[in-house]
């Protein structure tokens, strides 16, 4: 049994066991579709007030707040082990566990936890770029649907590895830092707007260490028919490989730090 | 009487533990102010409003720093909820609801205090518009403490509505995140309320949730005016005690229909 197939089956062994209480699923997703509803309540609030963002018309905005929402969403949906999971796992010793059976940590974390509760968000994520789209007239070419589903694959590798930053200090801690919760969560509220609105140290903040501009809004500004920092179009192609290279140095720092586990026991 | 000041006063130095927890919270809450105040800048930019972006920021800054207050919840109480042993509770000789109400204000006024103090201080040395302002005037922001206070009330008699329905449903996340993020929409901490559409605000700045911290950030920055401060701070207690009536009526329907979890 290889990797992905040991994944997909987890995955339909948790849906399954999500499912069993489908009056609480029911209601779980609803509260995060009034949840993401929230968000983009807000987004909608401030362009109805606004108009506009520096050079970035209501529709842009629209758009990039979609492509967030989609990236941040798809990777709680598919990553929970990860993005929610681990910190738990390392502190009631669970991890122990793991330890043993013949698998990679990474792949057995990934499989032992998903969210589907975060479908509606996915969707409203979904809505948020069509009606982007739609606003500012984007001419859509194949190139185009390439880049947009480049970005949205490398902004998952890349929130996946930040989130793992969060594991290893958690491997030495036990304790889960909240700091790192800057650099995701508040990078997912950064980065629902264009990153060149910000100043500098928050530019080179999610440029550089976090890049979210990389991954998501070089290509998104290409896609709109405009240009990030005045780079030119071939960059949109190559900038969103970034959060492959952010994931797997996670993936490797990850590896080692797991040679330093030690149980919690219990 | 005195059980309550105890718990109270036990609270308050359980919550005084936490220093790294607190550390961790402001850090964070500072990089979410920052990261609104420079997308607020940035809007004004584009489009400059009626409102100063000095008051925006000020806004954005008392909403980050008491934020604790909205989001802290009572541990415990989800666990006794859900293993059961919240019928030991049933056999104190205290009312129940005024207990967990004391626990949850203690902890609410002491997280908030000690992640607020120090970053409504550090927000005070930013430069001007990035950071606070003075308050409008002296009487502002004596009024703005007493609606704080009050808010506080609203929050804790929100926070035990809140409780009464997991003791219903025993699931503490759906019934929970959905009023939870009711809250932070329409407190005005995701967008602040003096920035939503003028003919919402009417009816906004008349539910409850806009008592919590929008009343008094609003009396704190000049934008309610001293003499509209009676009728703002009524208001206020009038919430407080409805909030807190409901709460009472809701849990001692529960605790006659009690269901203890586990063995």
């Amino acid at each position: 049994m290889n990797t992905v197939h040991l994944y997909l089956r987890s995955m339909g062994m948790l849906l399954k066991s999500h499912l069993q209480y489908p009056a609480s699923f029911i209601m779980q997703t609803l509260a995060q579709l009034v949840m993401e509803g929230g968000e983009m309540l807000a987004v909608i609030l401030v362009i109805d007030r606004f108009e506009s963002l520096k050079e970035w018309s209501g529709g842009n905005l629209f758009f990039f707040f979609g492509l967030m929402s989609v990236s941040f969403y798809i990777t709680e949906f598919f990553g929970r082990g990860i993005t929610g999971n681990f910190p738990s796992m390392v502190r009631s010793g669970q991890l122990d566990s793991l330890l043993l059976r013949p698998r990679g940590i990474l792949t057995q974390v990934l499989c032992s936890g998903t969210d589907p509760r975060r479908i509606t968000c996915i969707a409203v994520g979904v809505a948020s770029l069509v009606m982007g789209s739609n606003l500012s007239d984007v001419s859509w070419s194949i190139p185009k649907v390439l880049v947009l589903a480049e970005s949205i694959l490398m902004s998952c590798l890349l929130i996946l590895g930040l989130f793992m930053i969060e594991c290893i200090f958690c491997i030495h801690s036990v304790k889960s830092v909240e700091l790192v919760n800057a650099l995701t969560y508040g990078g997912r509220s950064a980065c629902q707007y264009p990153i060149d609105i910000y100043p500098k140290p928050l530019k080179i903040l999610f440029s550089v260490v976090a890049p979210f501009a990389l991954t998501m809004h070089v290509p998104a500004a290409y896609i709109l028919g405009k240009s990030l920092y005045g780079w030119p179009v071939w960059t949109a192609f190559i900038t969103p490989l970034s959060g492959a290279v952010v994931f797997f140095v996670m993936v490797m720092l990850f590896n080692r730090g797991i040679k330093f586990y030690r149980s919690t026991g219990s | 009487m005195r059980a309550y000041i105890s718990v109270f006063r036990m609270r308050i130095k359980m919550e005084l533990q936490y220093r790294g927890a607190m550390i961790g919270g402001i850090v964070c809450q500072m990089f979410f102010g920052i990261v609104l105040v420079a997308l607020y800048h940035a809007l004004y930019e584009s489009k400059a409003q009626a409102m100063p972006i000095e008051q925006v920021s000020t806004y954005v800054w008392l909403q980050q720093a008491f934020f604790r207050m909205m989001v802290a919840t009572d541990p415990d109480l989800n666990d006794k909820i859900k293993n059961g042993s919240i019928s030991y509770d049933l056999c104190r000789p205290v009312n129940m609801y005024t207990f967990y109400y004391i626990r949850v204000a203690a902890q609410k006024l002491m997280g908030s205090l000690m992640r607020g103090i120090p970053m409504i201080i550090v927000t005070f040395l930013l430069p001007k518009g990035w950071g606070i302002t003075l308050p409008a005037s002296g009487g502002g922001l004596f009024c703005g403490l007493i609606a704080l206070f009050l808010g506080l009330l609203c929050m804790c008699a929100l926070e035990n509505i809140t409780m009464a329905f997991t003791m219903r449903t025993l699931d503490s996340r759906g019934m929970q995140s959905l009023l939870n993020l009711l809250m932070v929409t329409l407190s005005g901490n995701l967008l602040p309320l003096t920035l939503f559409p003028d003919s919402w605000q009417k009816v906004i700045t008349m539910l409850p949730y806009a008592q919590l911290l929008d009343a008094p950030i609003r009396l704190y920055s000049g934008e309610y005016l001293i003499s509209e401060a009676p009728l703002i701070l009524l208001r206020q207690a009038g919430w407080a005690l409805i909030l807190i009536l409901i709460g009472v009526w809701f849990w001692e329907q529960n605790r006659k229909k009690m269901i203890i979890q586990g063995g």
